[in-house]
């Protein structure tokens, strides 16, 4: 399957993953909501449990996703798409949105994993329709952003700060 | 995939440190990490064994800060080297925007070298990725120890592709910079 070389997300995109993460947390009464690329890279969270930690959590969520993928292809099993990490507090639920995107949900043990299965599902649901418009619009917007100006910029600023 | 986010103005770029066991992976990022700004840095994770072998990855995230109105940032991984660990590169490896393939130049590891790159050429097509039109670049490392192999044995085996090539003792930082310097400007060019 051909990766994408990049994702650009609008404002109105982020706007409709922000709406539904929000209201993710609202009905689960989770302490955190996040949305991440398979790559690592967070692109939204909402709540207040990990917001020190989040792009650690980020990269370390996305690669045991990655490996218990791996895990389900050894084993002959077409795919596991969701993770359920359960701890003595908090537990983290991690739902795979097409192939692209994970859906992180991090809640303690007043809120019923059921709950966050059927709910995630639906918030999930919505996701794909927004993975999809963002799809359609990247190359688009890209030329927008990535012209001969910033890239000349980035690369003046790596020669600055990626040195001894 | 480089992830770049009109509404937050930012833009996420992921580079991979590829290669064998003990090649000198780990060693470049922690360079970088000691070295850097600590303002544009943030905490290195490692998972690493008992024995500080990289078990699953380690990680650095580097943050330009504001460039042309978009807050830029690299996260650098590695992959865990040694062969059991296959499934895990191929874990790391996803998503990846740029790869630095660090080599050991001692003669005894030349074959592992060559078993090694061979599997990131199969891993990258499974992925959908040509290594040619891909940001990559090498890293000759060791080049302090007495068995080092010539530059130009090590480019004609390993560097079919005539990719930008670095020497280096990243023990010593020599080389780690520059070759961090040119996978990142890769990347951005591909952008």
């Amino acid at each position: 399957m051909e990766q994408l070389s990049n994702l650009v997300i609008s404002d109105h995109e982020l706007e409709a993953i922000r709406a539904t993460l929000s209201k993710l947390l609202h009905d689960t009464s989770a302490s955190t909501v996040m949305l991440l690329d398979k790559s690592g890279q967070v692109i939204s969270n909402f709540g207040n449990g990990v917001r020190r930690n989040v792009t650690s959590l980020g990269a370390l969520l996305a690669g045991a996703f990655s490996s218990s993928r791996q895990v389900a292809e050894l084993l002959g099993e077409k795919d596991f798409r969701t993770i359920f990490q359960q701890g003595m507090h908090e537990n983290i639920y991690t739902t795979l949105v097409e192939e692209q995107w994970l859906l992180v949900i991090v809640f303690d043990k007043l809120t019923h994993i059921g709950l966050v299965k059927v709910l995630s599902k639906k918030a999930s649901d919505e996701l794909v329709r927004v993975l999809a418009r963002v799809k359609a619009d990247t190359s688009r917007r890209k030329t927008s952003v990535i012209n001969v100006e910033f890239r000349s910029s980035v690369e003046d600023t790596i020669d600055l700060l990626f040195r001894d | 995939m480089a992830l770049i986010n009109i509404a937050t103005h930012e833009i996420h770029c992921k580079i991979v440190y590829y290669g064998i066991g003990y090649c000198g992976k780990t060693t470049n990022l922690q360079y970088v990490y000691k070295s850097i700004n600590p303002a544009i840095r943030g905490e290195m994770l490692s998972i690493a064994t008992e024995t500080e072998r990289t078990l699953f990855f380690d990680f650095l995230p580097l943050d330009l800060g504001t460039v042309h109105g978009f807050r830029t940032r690299f996260h650098l991984y590695t992959v865990p080297g040694q062969i059991l660990y296959e499934r895990t590169r191929l874990a790391v490896l996803n998503g990846a925007d740029g790869i630095v393939f660090v080599v050991d130049s001692q003669a005894e590891k030349f074959e592992e070298n060559v078993q090694s790159i061979a599997e990131l050429e199969m891993y990258m097509r499974r992925l959908g990725k040509d290594l040619s039109h891909f940001p990559f670049v090498m890293q000759w490392n060791k080049r302090d120890l007495p068995s080092a192999l010539p530059v130009h044995v090590l480019d004609r085996y390993l560097n079919r592709r005539r990719v930008p090539a670095f020497e280096a003792v990243a023990s010593s930082g020599i080389g780690v910079f520059a070759t961090l310097r040119a996978i990142s400007k890769s990347v951005i060019a591909q952008l």
